[in-house]
């Protein structure tokens, strides 16, 4: 036997109850372990616990408020909110299990890619438990069958939301824009904000540039959620949701359906691929129309364009997504040429009556710089010279003038730098002189250059903004204003929040004589002959015609042709005052027409506008030519 | 054998007691601590009712269930206390035999979640054979220890207690379920220990299945198992996966604080961030709707209960008495330290229940058997000195 322990010699009785009472000991120590640790949780940090316990239940969520509405300066309704059924999955209520069978359910239902659908959730920018949109305007009948089929559709959720609907679609397009989901990045910028991730934010147009006043504020309320963040009941109200404001535009939707049907019959007329035309009134920098085709139908992003659909956009060559009015720059050719005669005449490096030789070209070194004739117009005045936009002309008076002081005047007249307009994207253009040229290329401008830059050509690029808002400046008497698009806000009331106001960037300094000159000169331009049959209007029209070549040379060598007018009415037929109210360019891509396809396009749009009895539109001039080049 | 010689006595002791003496020793504070912690089990029914927005006096109400498995568990605790235990001596191994029928009953016909056989499902109610099998396992060893009163201080008392219990402890771990084969082991170490068996041997043995813990950790234990008990030591490291539970119920039990959120205003509870908190985390529910206050009853009544049932063992002057008796203790002992320990985050998640207050027909029934057994022990020894 082993020798047995001393506990192991008492009678087993005796043995039991020592047993019993060490077991009993041994309990109560475990509670007392666990009492131990029941003190320090619920006594001693007990408010951590709490704290933590109403993070849990509560959580502050917006209040959407309703979007502020658009409309044109005669009051038309042009964007309205309408009720709308959306598709939203929350993730986390979306068992993984079961997620490609919902999937492939919702994609019959919607006609939307598995593929895409996968990718909506997976590139989702919230978490797990923020409802992720999938389709945004579905049909009521699609709405209500999901929605009954709920079970079988777990985490898919029918929601009800003001949708965007942009009464004249496609016609205000590019100055509207649209509002779309936000994406990951433009959440993590204004998140401060309270947008939320499956928030629609303005995405183009005026819907993008005024964004928060259109917005309006979103509220805030204390919500009790459960453990899967399904939303139980509102506890307060922090803040409540205020009404965004309204817009009116500065664009007369009738203006804007007339350019429109210039733009698309020049463009018709002369197989062009992509046009633009800006209507100004120069006494305000008001925009009262601006059509850039080819365009898009911003419902379709309204109600959550397809993938397809937006793919289709974007691979357009001609962008359609494009305002090609501001958002493209292109050499202004001849039309720059104003900016080189009030240069010369305010400098007194040209006198008001001086007579310039022109010839057939200028030889410079080896190099000849043709005037676009190839022979030359004998000698002539600043307004022969522009009339007849004589490109030895104004090589000449470009070279007396100096590379930095044309840039000088180029930027006085707003060329070189955005002119502010209220919309998104807009471009620069570039005005070249010599700090550019050093910085841009390391090099000195070239006396052939300076030329070149005389008459539009070489670097000058320019938007057709910024041409039209150089001759707004011309027609005023010098003062060059901001282009707007909006004219007004609207509080929900209809009061005036914001009531408008010209914004002048500055008074160009320039004699007021010098731009009665280049009106007159403009005027001439007209009434010589150059532009055809624009003086037989009944109206009294100026303006200047431009070509430029650019972009990609075709099989011969040859690098498009693309045609400008911008013209301007005097008020009451006296081109020497500066009382012009409407202003127009109009800008025609890659178009080897036989004539000028841009004077054709702008003066069929003011025999719409001033609705004359004449239709003077010359369709030999619109088909596709051998176009002489230069002027 | 001696089962053959208890049998002659029976008929004659029970007639020959008058009616009143043996209900003068039926420990009815112990009946009364039960009750008590049957309604706070109740109680945390109703909030639970409360939070699953159910009818709560409809049939799927866990309300209106509790008090249905309240009932059938009266019905079988009068009927135990009734019933003349020492039946059970005889019919000790048949009831071995159907007790691991059950076990593999309900490994054939058994639900559960996750691929594990639990739950026998009879007339709709679920019922968990393994609890019923802690309880006949009980009477099982206890009659088995009584028969070795002579041989305590031999191994081979221990070894044979072992391997009763064994395939039992297979059969549950097989399910799979870790805590019942657990509560198994720990009710067979406290038999041992209060039976007065040889504590070296158990200090020895005690020492080899220690040693044997990396063993089982490596080769018995499934995945979700180990992971399971290794995340209470760190629940930070994933809150919202392994340790999500254990982080929700400590939030829980700490928001409860001294009085507690008040019966179904728990948020934790009633808003679902607490999980499974019917069952395995229930007492998360006691902490934070009645309070620090709340537990310490718990805690009290427990205490209180087993004090009473260590009292029956000591009084019992049948061995197999206070053996039945150990194994209770031993059974809620164990069972309320491990899940009241693994709700406040020092114990490693093993889906015991905790008696009474837990949710489940099966644990309170056999609960309900167990103690019925133990008063009907209590008022036959004859003439009891207390």
């Amino acid at each position: 036997m082993v020798a047995p322990l001393v506990v192991d010699q008492r009678p087993v009785r005796e043995r039991q109850l020592v047993r019993f009472l060490l077991f009993g000991m041994v309990a109560l120590l475990g509670v007392s372990g666990l009492l131990t640790r029941l003190i320090y949780l619920q006594l001693m940090t007990s408010q951590t616990y709490q704290a933590q316990a109403e993070q849990n239940r509560t959580v502050k969520q917006a209040i959407p408020s309703s979007r502020g509405l658009i409309y044109d300066r005669t009051g038309r309704l042009l964007v309205a909110n309408e009720p709308s059924y959306s598709v939203k999955i929350r993730p986390v209520d979306l068992p993984f299990s079961q997620r490609d069978e919902v999937v492939a359910r919702l994609s019959a239902l919607l006609s939307i890619d598995p593929a895409d659908i996968n990718t909506m959730i997976d590139s989702n920018p919230g978490s797990r438990f923020d409802p992720v949109r999938i389709a945004t305007d579905v049909p009521v009948a699609t709405a209500n069958f999901i929605a009954e089929e709920h079970l079988a559709l777990p985490g898919v959720e029918i929601v009800v939301e003001p949708k965007r609907h942009y009464l004249f679609g496609a016609l205000l397009a590019q100055v509207l824009g649209y509002t779309g989901a936000i994406d990951a990045d433009t959440l993590k910028q204004v998140q401060g904000q309270g947008y939320l991730p499956d928030d629609l934010i303005g995405r183009a147009g005026v819907e993008s540039t005024y964004e928060s006043t259109l917005r309006g504020v979103y509220g805030l309320e204390t919500v009790e959620r459960d453990a899967t963040g399904r939303r139980l009941q509102v506890l307060s109200t922090d803040r409540a949701a205020q009404a965004g404001d309204s817009l009116q535009l500065t664009i007369d939707t009738k203006e804007q359906l007339l350019a429109q049907k210039a733009v698309v019959w020049a463009m018709q007329k002369a197989g062009l691929k992509r046009g633009v035309m800006i209507v100004m009134n120069p006494q305000t920098g008001e925009i009262l129309a601006m059509v850039s085709l080819p365009t898009y139908d911003d419902n379709k992003f309204a109600q959550g364009i397809s993938r397809k659909d937006f793919q289709a956009l974007v691979a357009n060559q001609d962008h359609p997504l494009l305002n090609h009015g501001i958002n493209e720059q292109f050499p202004p050719g001849s039309t720059y040429k104003v900016v080189t005669a009030v240069g010369a005449l305010t400098d007194r490096k040209l006198g008001p009556d001086e007579l310039v030789q022109t010839r057939a070209y200028l030889q410079l070194g080896p190099d000849k710089f043709w005037d676009w004739n190839r022979a030359g117009f004998g000698l002539l005045d600043i307004k022969g010279g522009f009339a007849r936009s004589s490109d030895t002309f104004f090589y000449q008076v470009a070279a007396r003038l100096g590379i930095d002081r044309l840039g000088y005047w180029a930027r006085q007249f707003g060329f070189g730098a955005p002119t502010g307009i209220d919309l998104p994207g807009e471009a620069a253009g570039i005005v070249p002189d010599e700090r550019w040229k050093q910085d841009t290329f390391g090099q000195a401008i070239f006396p052939g250059e300076t030329y070149q830059a005389g008459i539009g050509q070489g670097y000058d690029t320019a938007t057709a903004l910024q041409v039209l808002n150089a001759y707004a400046a011309l027609a005023n008497g010098g003062r060059l204003y901001r282009p707007q698009v909006v004219r007004e806000i609207l509080d929900p009331e209809g009061n005036v929040v914001r009531a408008f106001q010209p914004q002048l960037i500055r008074r160009i300094a320039a004699p007021a004589a010098n731009f009665e000159i280049m009106r007159l000169a403009a005027r001439e331009v007209v009434t010589s002959g150059h532009t055809y049959n624009l003086r037989d209007l009944p109206i009294v029209v100026a303006g200047k015609t431009g070509t430029a070549e650019f972009g990609v040379r075709d099989s011969q060598g040859r690098l498009p042709f693309h045609n400008w007018f911008v013209a301007f009415v005097p008020k009451h037929g006296d081109v020497s005052k500066p009382d012009s109210e409407l202003a127009v360019v109009g800008f025609n891509y890659d178009a080897n027409t036989v004539g000028n396809s841009a004077t054709e396009m702008v003066k069929y749009y003011l025999q719409l506008h001033f609705n004359l009895k004449v239709d003077l539109r010359l369709d030999f001039l619109m088909e596709r030519g051998n176009f002489y080049g230069g002027n | 054998m001696g089962v053959l010689r208890a049998e002659p006595v029976r008929v004659r002791e029970w007639t020959a007691r008058s009616v009143g003496a043996a209900w003068r020793a039926f420990d009815w504070q112990m009946t009364i601590f039960a009750v008590l912690l049957v309604g706070i089990g109740l109680a945390m029914a109703f909030s639970n009712s409360v939070a699953a927005g159910t009818p709560i006096l409809g049939l799927k109400s866990t309300f209106v269930r509790g008090l249905i498995w309240v009932a059938v568990g009266s019905v079988v605790y009068i009927a135990a206390v009734a019933f003349d235990y020492r039946w059970l001596k005889t019919f000790a191994w048949p009831l071995y035999f159907v007790n691991l029928a059950l076990l593999v009953a309900s490994m054939l016909i058994g639900d559960g979640q996750g691929g594990s056989a639990r739950w026998v499902s009879i007339l709709g109610f679920q019922f968990q054979f393994s609890e019923l099998a802690k309880i006949l396992m009980i009477v099982v060893l206890a009659n088995y220890l009584a028969s070795r009163q002579h041989a305590l201080d031999s191994l081979s008392t221990i070894l044979g207690a072992g391997a009763l219990v064994l395939p039992a402890v297979a059969l549950v771990m097989l399910q799979p379920d870790l805590g019942t084969s657990l509560v198994l082991g720990a009710i067979l170490a406290g038999m041992l220990f209060m039976s007065g068996a040889s504590l070296r041997w158990l200090t020895i043995l005690s020492g080899l299945i220690l040693g044997a813990i990396p063993f089982i950790w490596a080769n018995v234990l499934h995945d979700y198992q180990k992971q399971r008990l290794l995340s209470f030591l760190n629940p930070s490291a994933d809150p919202q996966g392994a340790g999500y539970q254990l982080f929700q119920s400590q939030i829980a039990v700490g928001s409860g604080g001294l009085f507690g959120k008040g019966l179904t205003n728990g948020t934790q509870n009633q808003l679902d961030f607490l999980p499974v908190q019917t069952t395995d985390f229930v007492f998360a529910l006691v902490a934070e709707e009645l309070g620090f206050l709340g537990a310490v009853l718990v805690f009290s009544l427990f205490i209180a209960l087993i004090w009473r049932i260590l009292l029956a063992a000591w009084r019992s002057r049948d061995p197999f008495g206070s053996g039945v008796a150990a194994g209770l203790a031993s059974m809620l002992v164990f069972q309320l330290i491990v899940n009241v320990g693994m709700v406040i985050g020092v114990m490693p998640i093993t889906g015991i229940p905790l008696p009474f207050i837990t949710h489940g027909g099966a644990s309170l029934v056999s609960i309900a058997l167990g103690l019925g057994i133990l008063q009907s022990i209590n008022i036959r020894q004859a003439r009891a000195e207390w």
